[in-house]
């Protein structure tokens, strides 16, 4: 009797095992980090000069990318990509915003700034600098490479990498896209995010 | 100075490393007082708790974050070097003496406690302790899992804890000469348990090192510590710390063990 009730649970065990993985496969084209990093929380200043906080970007779904304006490889890749996811979004792209933050505080100024994320997409993209403490807290918190104490010589020594951390309208950290991901299906997961604050 | 005093601040503040270095440390100061341990358990002792400190609480902890093969090095201090020194150093007696009373007696307790002897003579088989040694370096290693396991920092501390914790019971079986928790192996078991082990981590830090592709992208996902290492470079450096360096520990035990046994039949 033991065993059979064993068995039965040891069953029911792994067909909801199974189908849980069935359904997860299914769910997400990039990524799913839900749970695994903390909620959206920082206190910077914006490419207006305004200073802003994760309450700022309530109620939009963000796209937070940490980069650099004098970066000549990944940066302006991944800007002219999430550019173009926001193209592909639409009228969707209004409840969105691209968060690029630096990690060369000392050369991009707001001004800098604002330049730099106009040229990419001047209505979903807003350019943010702070202290370099500030900055450290908010890479620490994602797990972003960024090293501002130690002493590499100029911005050839900034190495980042090529992370898009994706939160929902709470400010809860869903996704995290990479250059490996397609345009096509990061759109369409961010529309799915957007589905689901309806 | 300032700048070289910054690189021994922690990168991660944790309280359990802290509190447990903390403890072990003052404990054992406070035996070598009253028990007199010698200068070769003293040294190994402080060099294998020093080493388990600045892996984990330090900035050194940020590289492991974002470089592979700094990570590998990491867990073989954690896994390997560091336990290995403590074990090495017969710590319990040292620190029974320098723990208080009370301290002792929750020691006891616990010891005492059914489901705990039941737990440690399964965890002292030498079966499951093989198992379990390999098991944990292949489970985090897991690439869906290690890409967890580096964004969560909850499941960080916790892969990190389970190699220490692991390597001190597996390096206590195997060096300890007299019975550990009621169980007492022979000298050969003990070698063969070290034997066994190398296998597995020959395989896996093989199978890093000759693989095409990235195994563990997370580390360019979030930015590499060091530029101008490439994916590939960075996993086959990670891929030999493994192959060689944890078979290595292995054969360093092995003499070790050879050397006792030689030395108690001499005697």
């Amino acid at each position: 009797m033991r065993i059979f009730v064993l068995s039965r649970y040891m069953l029911s065990l792994a067909v909801a095992f199974a189908i849980s993985s069935c359904v997860s496969e299914k769910t997400w084209h990039v990524e799913e980090v839900v749970g695994h990093l903390p909620d959206l929380d920082f206190s910077l200043t914006s490419d207006k000069g305004h200073l802003v906080t994760a309450k700022t970007y309530e109620n939009y779904i963000l796209l937070l990318y940490f980069g650099f304006t004098n970066c000549e490889a990944e940066c302006p890749v991944s800007m002219a990509r999430l550019a173009r996811v926001m193209r592909l979004l639409g009228d969707n792209a209004n409840r969105t915003r691209i968060l690029f933050v630096t990690l060369d505080p000392g050369h991009d100024t707001p001004p800098v700034l604002r330049r730099y994320v106009m040229q990419f997409d001047p209505e979903h993209a807003v350019g943010l600098t702070g202290t370099t403490d500030d900055i450290q807290n908010l890479t620490k918190r994602y797990r972003a490479a960024y090293r501002p104490h130690s002493k590499t010589g100029g911005t050839s020594g900034i190495t980042h990498g090529d992370a898009v951390y994706i939160f929902d309208s709470e400010g809860q950290a869903r996704l995290l896209a990479t250059s490996a991901d397609s345009d096509e299906d990061l759109a369409e997961d961010i529309r799915r995010l957007l589905g689901a604050t309806h | 100075m300032m700048d070289l005093l910054y690189w021994f601040t922690p990168w991660e503040e944790s309280v359990m490393v802290v509190a447990a270095t903390g403890a072990a440390a003052l404990f054992f100061s406070r035996g070598c007082a009253r028990s007199k341990p010698q200068l070769r358990q003293k040294i190994y002792f402080w060099t294998g708790l020093a080493s388990i400190y600045l892996v984990s609480h330090t900035q050194f902890d940020y590289y492991s974050e974002h470089q592979f093969f700094i990570h590998r090095l990491q867990h073989l201090v954690l896994h390997h070097l560091g336990p290995f020194l403590i074990v090495l150093s017969s710590p319990l007696a040292v620190l029974g003496a320098g723990m208080p009373e009370a301290g002792q007696r929750v020691c006891r307790f616990i010891a005492d406690w059914k489901p705990v002897q039941y737990l440690l003579s399964v965890l002292c088989n030498p079966v499951a302790a093989i198992t379990l040694f390999c098991g944990l370096i292949g489970f985090w290693l897991l690439p869906s899992i290690h890409f967890t396991a580096m964004i969560d920092w909850r499941l960080y501390r916790l892969m990190n804890w389970s190699m220490f914790i692991n390597g001190l019971f597996f390096w206590g079986i195997v060096l300890h000469r007299g019975p550990i928790f009621s169980v007492s192996l022979s000298p050969g078991s003990r070698i063969a348990m070290m034997l066994a082990v190398i296998p597995p981590q020959i395989v896996i830090g093989a199978m890093i090192f000759f693989a095409s592709s990235e195994l563990y992208p997370i580390y360019t996902i979030c930015g590499r510590a060091i530029g101008g290492l490439d994916a590939l470079a960075d996993q086959q450096i990670g891929g030999i710390i493994l192959w060689i360096h944890g078979a290595m520990m292995s054969a360093i035990g092995i003499l070790i063990v050879v050397r006792g046994e030689l030395m108690r039949q001499k005697h």
